[in-house]
Protein backbone atom coordinates (compact mmCIF):
# COMPACT_ATOMS: atom_id res chain seq x y z
CA UNK A 1 0.00 0.00 0.00
CA UNK A 2 1.13 3.67 -0.68
CA UNK A 3 -0.78 6.71 -0.92
CA UNK A 4 0.20 8.15 -4.68
CA UNK A 5 -1.04 11.63 -6.00
CA UNK A 6 -2.45 10.82 -9.68
CA UNK A 7 -2.41 14.29 -12.00
CA UNK A 8 -4.96 13.27 -14.64
CA UNK A 9 -5.33 15.24 -17.63
CA UNK A 10 -9.05 15.99 -18.11
CA UNK A 11 -10.96 17.86 -20.84
CA UNK A 12 -14.40 18.08 -21.54
CA UNK A 13 -16.33 18.99 -25.03
CA UNK A 14 -19.18 20.52 -22.82
CA UNK A 15 -16.79 23.07 -21.72
CA UNK A 16 -14.48 24.15 -24.22
CA UNK A 17 -13.67 27.50 -22.50
CA UNK A 18 -11.93 25.30 -20.02
CA UNK A 19 -9.74 23.73 -22.03
CA UNK A 20 -7.67 20.75 -20.96
CA UNK A 21 -6.62 21.43 -17.75
CA UNK A 22 -5.07 18.96 -14.93
CA UNK A 23 -7.21 17.68 -11.82
CA UNK A 24 -5.12 15.25 -8.72
CA UNK A 25 -6.80 12.38 -7.14
CA UNK A 26 -5.10 11.40 -4.38
CA UNK A 27 -5.73 7.11 -4.04
CA UNK A 28 -4.16 4.07 -1.65
CA UNK A 29 -3.02 2.04 -4.20
CA UNK A 30 -2.41 -1.83 -3.11
CA UNK A 31 0.08 -3.68 -4.19
CA UNK A 32 -0.65 -5.13 -7.91
CA UNK A 33 -2.51 -2.68 -8.41
CA UNK A 34 -2.46 -1.65 -12.78
CA UNK A 35 -2.50 1.52 -13.54
CA UNK A 36 -5.86 0.92 -14.55
CA UNK A 37 -7.07 -0.31 -11.86
CA UNK A 38 -5.92 3.06 -9.93
CA UNK A 39 -8.35 4.79 -12.49
CA UNK A 40 -11.11 2.43 -12.26
CA UNK A 41 -11.12 2.96 -8.32
CA UNK A 42 -11.03 6.43 -8.66
CA UNK A 43 -14.01 6.73 -11.23
CA UNK A 44 -16.29 4.30 -8.94
CA UNK A 45 -15.34 5.79 -6.12
CA UNK A 46 -14.75 9.54 -6.51
CA UNK A 47 -15.18 10.97 -9.23
CA UNK A 48 -17.33 9.48 -12.00
CA UNK A 49 -17.00 12.21 -14.77
CA UNK A 50 -13.93 10.49 -15.52
CA UNK A 51 -13.57 9.18 -18.92
CA UNK A 52 -10.94 6.22 -20.26
CA UNK A 53 -11.26 3.61 -22.66
CA UNK A 54 -10.82 0.10 -21.66
CA UNK A 55 -12.33 -3.39 -22.35
CA UNK A 56 -9.82 -6.88 -21.79
CA UNK A 57 -8.00 -5.45 -18.95
CA UNK A 58 -5.44 -7.66 -19.74
CA UNK A 59 -3.01 -6.11 -22.85
CA UNK A 60 -5.31 -7.54 -25.75
CA UNK A 61 -7.59 -4.74 -27.34
CA UNK A 62 -5.45 -2.33 -26.93
CA UNK A 63 -8.01 0.19 -25.76
CA UNK A 64 -6.13 1.30 -22.74
CA UNK A 65 -3.23 2.46 -24.09
CA UNK A 66 -2.71 6.37 -22.76
CA UNK A 67 0.09 8.52 -22.14
CA UNK A 68 1.59 7.41 -18.25
CA UNK A 69 4.89 9.56 -17.17
CA UNK A 70 5.35 10.87 -20.41
CA UNK A 71 5.57 7.04 -21.71
CA UNK A 72 3.10 5.66 -23.90
CA UNK A 73 1.41 2.69 -22.56
CA UNK A 74 -1.26 0.32 -21.79
CA UNK A 75 -3.00 1.08 -18.27
CA UNK A 76 -3.87 -2.13 -17.83
CA UNK A 77 -0.32 -3.74 -18.22
CA UNK A 78 1.48 -0.61 -16.14
CA UNK A 79 1.78 -1.80 -12.35
CA UNK A 80 1.31 1.48 -10.29
CA UNK A 81 3.64 0.78 -7.70
CA UNK A 82 6.48 -0.16 -9.94
CA UNK A 83 6.33 3.64 -12.00
CA UNK A 84 8.15 4.52 -8.53
CA UNK A 85 6.93 7.57 -8.42
CA UNK A 86 4.65 9.88 -5.82
CA UNK A 87 2.90 11.59 -8.43
CA UNK A 88 1.62 9.44 -11.88
CA UNK A 89 0.79 11.72 -14.51
CA UNK A 90 -2.18 10.61 -16.95
CA UNK A 91 -2.69 12.08 -20.61
CA UNK A 92 -4.76 11.18 -23.61
CA UNK A 93 -2.16 9.47 -26.16
CA UNK A 94 -0.47 12.38 -28.03
CA UNK A 95 -0.98 13.23 -31.45
CA UNK A 96 -5.09 12.14 -31.88
CA UNK A 97 -8.04 14.70 -31.49
CA UNK A 98 -8.87 14.30 -27.32
CA UNK A 99 -12.33 12.93 -27.23
CA UNK A 100 -13.14 13.59 -23.61
CA UNK A 101 -10.26 13.39 -20.57
CA UNK A 102 -8.41 10.50 -21.64
CA UNK A 103 -10.07 9.29 -24.67
CA UNK A 104 -8.93 10.01 -28.02
CA UNK A 105 -10.41 9.56 -31.47
CA UNK A 106 -8.33 6.88 -33.65
CA UNK A 107 -10.14 8.31 -36.70
CA UNK A 108 -6.51 9.04 -38.14
CA UNK A 109 -4.89 5.75 -37.31
CA UNK A 110 -8.14 3.75 -38.82
CA UNK A 111 -7.28 5.47 -41.95
CA UNK A 112 -4.34 5.24 -42.21
CA UNK A 113 -4.63 1.28 -41.21
CA UNK A 114 -7.66 0.49 -44.21
CA UNK A 115 -4.91 2.35 -46.67
CA UNK A 116 -2.82 -0.74 -46.31
CA UNK A 117 -5.96 -3.33 -46.73
CA UNK A 118 -5.07 -4.99 -43.78
CA UNK A 119 -6.45 -8.56 -44.76
CA UNK A 120 -5.49 -11.29 -45.98
CA UNK A 121 -5.80 -11.54 -50.29
CA UNK A 122 -5.88 -14.88 -51.43
CA UNK A 123 -8.34 -15.75 -54.34
CA UNK A 124 -7.54 -19.62 -54.17
CA UNK A 125 -10.01 -21.95 -52.48
CA UNK A 126 -8.67 -23.08 -49.23
CA UNK A 127 -8.08 -26.66 -49.50
CA UNK A 128 -11.01 -29.19 -48.39
CA UNK A 129 -9.89 -29.31 -44.77
CA UNK A 130 -10.57 -25.28 -44.82
CA UNK A 131 -7.52 -24.78 -43.79
CA UNK A 132 -4.56 -22.76 -45.47
CA UNK A 133 -1.37 -24.49 -44.02
CA UNK A 134 2.11 -23.12 -43.49
CA UNK A 135 5.58 -24.36 -43.24
CA UNK A 136 6.79 -23.57 -39.96
CA UNK A 137 9.78 -21.07 -41.25
CA UNK A 138 6.88 -19.14 -43.04
CA UNK A 139 5.38 -18.74 -40.12
CA UNK A 140 8.41 -17.94 -38.30
CA UNK A 141 8.55 -15.02 -40.10
CA UNK A 142 5.35 -13.58 -39.04
CA UNK A 143 6.87 -13.22 -35.35
CA UNK A 144 7.03 -9.63 -34.06
CA UNK A 145 4.65 -8.15 -36.48
CA UNK A 146 1.19 -10.40 -36.04
CA UNK A 147 1.40 -9.31 -32.48
CA UNK A 148 0.15 -6.10 -32.61
CA UNK A 149 -3.26 -5.39 -30.95
CA UNK A 150 -3.50 -1.21 -32.60
CA UNK A 151 -3.16 0.34 -29.28
CA UNK A 152 -2.15 3.38 -31.61
CA UNK A 153 0.94 3.71 -29.08
CA UNK A 154 3.46 4.10 -31.57
CA UNK A 155 1.88 6.69 -34.29
CA UNK A 156 1.00 8.91 -31.12
CA UNK A 157 4.96 9.02 -30.68
CA UNK A 158 6.02 9.39 -34.51
CA UNK A 159 6.75 12.96 -35.01
CA UNK A 160 6.09 12.45 -38.56
CA UNK A 161 2.80 12.08 -37.53
CA UNK A 162 2.44 15.19 -35.11
CA UNK A 163 3.95 16.77 -38.75
CA UNK A 164 1.69 15.46 -40.85
CA UNK A 165 -1.99 14.45 -39.84
CA UNK A 166 -2.29 11.89 -42.94
CA UNK A 167 0.71 10.05 -42.59
CA UNK A 168 -0.32 6.64 -42.72
CA UNK A 169 1.89 5.54 -39.85
CA UNK A 170 3.88 3.01 -38.16
CA UNK A 171 0.80 0.73 -36.73
CA UNK A 172 -0.14 0.64 -40.59
CA UNK A 173 2.73 -0.08 -41.89
CA UNK A 174 3.21 -3.07 -39.44
CA UNK A 175 0.43 -4.53 -40.32
CA UNK A 176 0.83 -3.90 -44.38
CA UNK A 177 4.62 -6.10 -43.43
CA UNK A 178 2.53 -8.31 -41.49
CA UNK A 179 0.53 -9.37 -44.68
CA UNK A 180 3.35 -9.03 -47.38
CA UNK A 181 5.23 -11.35 -45.69
CA UNK A 182 2.36 -13.97 -45.14
CA UNK A 183 3.23 -16.80 -47.21
CA UNK A 184 -0.67 -17.25 -47.51
CA UNK A 185 -0.84 -13.72 -48.79
CA UNK A 186 -1.31 -13.56 -52.92
CA UNK A 187 -1.12 -9.95 -53.24
CA UNK A 188 1.46 -8.42 -51.94
CA UNK A 189 1.26 -5.47 -54.51
CA UNK A 190 -2.28 -4.50 -53.17
CA UNK A 191 -0.87 -3.83 -49.38
CA UNK A 192 2.05 -1.90 -51.21
CA UNK A 193 0.19 0.33 -52.83
CA UNK A 194 -0.89 2.81 -50.58
CA UNK A 195 2.76 3.17 -49.65
CA UNK A 196 4.38 4.95 -52.26
CA UNK A 197 3.23 8.33 -51.77
CA UNK A 198 3.44 11.45 -50.37
CA UNK A 199 1.91 10.36 -46.75
CA UNK A 200 3.29 7.08 -46.90
CA UNK A 201 6.44 5.48 -46.41
CA UNK A 202 9.33 8.11 -47.27
CA UNK A 203 7.72 10.05 -44.68
CA UNK A 204 9.57 7.82 -41.88
CA UNK A 205 12.61 8.71 -41.39
CA UNK A 206 14.04 6.22 -38.83
CA UNK A 207 13.76 7.98 -35.83
CA UNK A 208 12.35 4.93 -33.46
CA UNK A 209 9.81 6.45 -31.30
CA UNK A 210 7.39 3.79 -32.41
CA UNK A 211 10.22 1.18 -31.44
CA UNK A 212 10.52 2.86 -28.07
CA UNK A 213 6.43 3.10 -27.79
CA UNK A 214 5.05 -0.17 -28.40
CA UNK A 215 3.89 -1.80 -25.37
CA UNK A 216 3.86 -4.90 -27.16
CA UNK A 217 7.82 -4.73 -27.43
CA UNK A 218 7.28 -4.74 -31.59
CA UNK A 219 9.54 -3.17 -34.15
CA UNK A 220 7.63 -0.78 -36.72
CA UNK A 221 11.11 0.73 -37.73
CA UNK A 222 12.35 -3.12 -38.81
CA UNK A 223 8.48 -3.41 -40.72
CA UNK A 224 9.33 -0.06 -42.53
CA UNK A 225 12.80 -0.97 -43.62
CA UNK A 226 11.67 -4.31 -44.85
CA UNK A 227 8.38 -2.88 -46.93
CA UNK A 228 11.11 0.34 -48.09
CA UNK A 229 13.47 -2.71 -49.36
CA UNK A 230 9.57 -4.19 -51.20
CA UNK A 231 8.94 -1.13 -52.81
CA UNK A 232 12.71 -0.71 -54.69
CA UNK A 233 13.27 -4.00 -55.22
CA UNK A 234 9.29 -3.90 -56.74
CA UNK A 235 10.23 -0.78 -59.24
CA UNK A 236 13.39 -2.18 -60.49
CA UNK A 237 11.60 -4.55 -61.83
CA UNK B 1 -0.62 14.87 -63.04
CA UNK B 2 -0.21 18.38 -61.90
CA UNK B 3 3.02 19.38 -61.08
CA UNK B 4 2.29 19.42 -57.48
CA UNK B 5 1.71 15.72 -57.46
CA UNK B 6 4.72 15.43 -59.64
CA UNK B 7 7.10 16.92 -56.62
CA UNK B 8 5.17 15.12 -53.96
CA UNK B 9 4.10 11.23 -54.91
CA UNK B 10 6.13 8.66 -54.86
CA UNK B 11 9.64 8.31 -53.80
CA UNK B 12 10.85 5.26 -53.83
CA UNK B 13 13.57 5.24 -56.42
CA UNK B 14 14.69 8.77 -55.34
CA UNK B 15 14.92 6.93 -51.39
CA UNK B 16 17.26 4.26 -52.94
CA UNK B 17 19.70 7.06 -55.23
CA UNK B 18 19.84 8.81 -51.91
CA UNK B 19 21.69 5.64 -50.27
CA UNK B 20 23.47 5.43 -53.46
CA UNK B 21 24.86 8.75 -52.69
CA UNK B 22 25.20 8.72 -50.13
CA UNK B 23 28.39 6.03 -50.01
CA UNK B 24 29.48 7.54 -52.96
CA UNK B 25 30.00 10.64 -51.49
CA UNK B 26 31.69 8.78 -48.41
CA UNK B 27 33.84 7.29 -50.34
CA UNK B 28 34.88 9.93 -52.58
CA UNK B 29 35.42 12.02 -49.53
CA UNK B 30 37.75 9.37 -48.27
CA UNK B 31 40.04 9.30 -51.13
CA UNK B 32 40.35 12.99 -51.38
CA UNK B 33 41.69 12.66 -47.28
CA UNK B 34 43.89 9.62 -47.93
CA UNK B 35 45.39 11.77 -50.91
CA UNK B 36 45.82 15.11 -49.32
CA UNK B 37 47.22 13.83 -46.16
CA UNK B 38 48.60 10.09 -46.65
CA UNK B 39 49.74 10.12 -50.69
CA UNK B 40 50.82 13.85 -50.93
CA UNK B 41 52.02 14.16 -47.68
CA UNK B 42 54.63 17.19 -46.74
CA UNK B 43 52.95 20.61 -47.09
CA UNK B 44 49.23 21.64 -48.10
CA UNK B 45 50.00 24.41 -50.47
CA UNK B 46 47.96 25.89 -53.12
CA UNK B 47 50.34 24.58 -55.51
CA UNK B 48 50.01 21.18 -54.68
CA UNK B 49 46.97 21.50 -54.82
CA UNK B 50 46.73 22.92 -57.92
CA UNK B 51 48.55 20.94 -59.38
CA UNK B 52 45.88 17.64 -58.68
CA UNK B 53 42.94 19.95 -59.85
CA UNK B 54 44.27 20.87 -62.65
CA UNK B 55 44.57 17.03 -64.36
CA UNK B 56 41.52 15.70 -66.18
CA UNK B 57 40.78 13.13 -63.74
CA UNK B 58 40.54 15.31 -61.09
CA UNK B 59 38.46 17.57 -62.73
CA UNK B 60 35.61 14.78 -63.48
CA UNK B 61 36.13 13.63 -60.11
CA UNK B 62 35.35 16.90 -58.37
CA UNK B 63 32.90 17.52 -61.06
CA UNK B 64 30.88 13.94 -59.87
CA UNK B 65 31.84 15.08 -56.53
CA UNK B 66 30.16 18.55 -56.95
CA UNK B 67 26.91 17.40 -58.67
CA UNK B 68 26.06 14.83 -56.34
CA UNK B 69 26.71 16.15 -53.32
CA UNK B 70 24.23 18.82 -54.55
CA UNK B 71 21.73 16.21 -55.49
CA UNK B 72 22.53 14.47 -52.02
CA UNK B 73 22.09 17.39 -50.17
CA UNK B 74 19.42 19.70 -51.58
CA UNK B 75 17.36 16.67 -51.78
CA UNK B 76 17.71 15.67 -48.05
CA UNK B 77 16.61 19.40 -47.41
CA UNK B 78 13.65 19.03 -49.69
CA UNK B 79 12.56 16.05 -47.61
CA UNK B 80 12.79 17.95 -44.81
CA UNK B 81 10.33 20.94 -46.09
CA UNK B 82 8.70 18.57 -47.53
CA UNK B 83 7.23 16.86 -43.68
CA UNK B 84 6.28 20.07 -42.64
CA UNK B 85 4.88 22.44 -45.46
CA UNK B 86 1.42 21.28 -46.46
CA UNK B 87 0.55 24.47 -48.38
CA UNK B 88 0.13 23.86 -52.45
CA UNK B 89 1.76 27.64 -52.93
CA UNK B 90 4.65 27.05 -50.21
CA UNK B 91 6.12 23.91 -51.45
CA UNK B 92 6.23 25.34 -55.25
CA UNK B 93 7.79 28.05 -53.77
CA UNK B 94 10.55 26.20 -51.74
CA UNK B 95 11.21 23.68 -54.31
CA UNK B 96 11.73 26.27 -56.67
CA UNK B 97 14.15 28.20 -54.81
CA UNK B 98 15.89 24.43 -53.75
CA UNK B 99 15.91 23.85 -57.70
CA UNK B 100 17.69 27.64 -58.26
CA UNK B 101 20.66 26.65 -56.14
CA UNK B 102 20.87 23.29 -57.99
CA UNK B 103 20.78 25.42 -61.08
CA UNK B 104 23.45 28.46 -59.89
CA UNK B 105 25.73 26.22 -58.13
CA UNK B 106 25.99 23.52 -60.67
CA UNK B 107 26.85 25.73 -63.68
CA UNK B 108 29.54 27.74 -61.35
CA UNK B 109 30.90 24.78 -59.97
CA UNK B 110 31.30 23.08 -63.13
CA UNK B 111 32.56 25.98 -65.09
CA UNK B 112 35.28 26.72 -62.21
CA UNK B 113 36.39 23.12 -62.67
CA UNK B 114 36.68 22.75 -66.46
CA UNK B 115 38.22 26.31 -66.79
CA UNK B 116 40.78 25.78 -63.79
CA UNK B 117 44.61 26.09 -65.18
CA UNK B 118 47.76 25.68 -63.27
CA UNK B 119 51.26 26.79 -64.18
CA UNK B 120 49.59 27.60 -67.69
S1 LIG C 1 2.86 -1.71 -33.20
FE1 LIG C 1 2.78 -1.74 -30.93
S2 LIG C 1 2.37 0.42 -30.40
FE2 LIG C 1 1.85 0.21 -32.56
S3 LIG C 1 -0.33 -0.21 -32.59
FE3 LIG C 1 0.72 -2.22 -32.62
S4 LIG C 1 0.88 -2.83 -30.47
FE4 LIG C 1 0.37 -0.64 -30.47
S1 LIG D 1 -7.91 -2.83 -21.43
FE1 LIG D 1 -7.45 -4.01 -23.21
S2 LIG D 1 -5.34 -3.56 -23.52
FE2 LIG D 1 -5.75 -2.58 -21.62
Amino acid sequence: MAMLKFKINRFNPDDERRGHYAQEYELDVPKGYTVLDCLNDIKWKQDGTLSFRRSCRSGICGSCAMTINGVNNLACETQALALKSAVITIEPLRGYPVVKDLVVSLDPIVRGLMAVKPYMINKTPPPTDQERLQSPEDRERLEGLYECILCGSCTSACPSFWADKEYIGPHAFLKAYRFVADSRDEDARAHLEALDDKHGLWRCHTIFNCVEACPKDLNPTRAIAELKKELVKGKMG
Amino acid sequence: MNYRETMTSGGALLWFFQRITGVYLAAILLIHVINLHVLIGGEVTFAAIAERVATPMWKTLNISFLIIALFHGLYGMWVVFEDYIHKGWMRVLVYSVIAAIAVVFTIFGTLTMITFQHGG
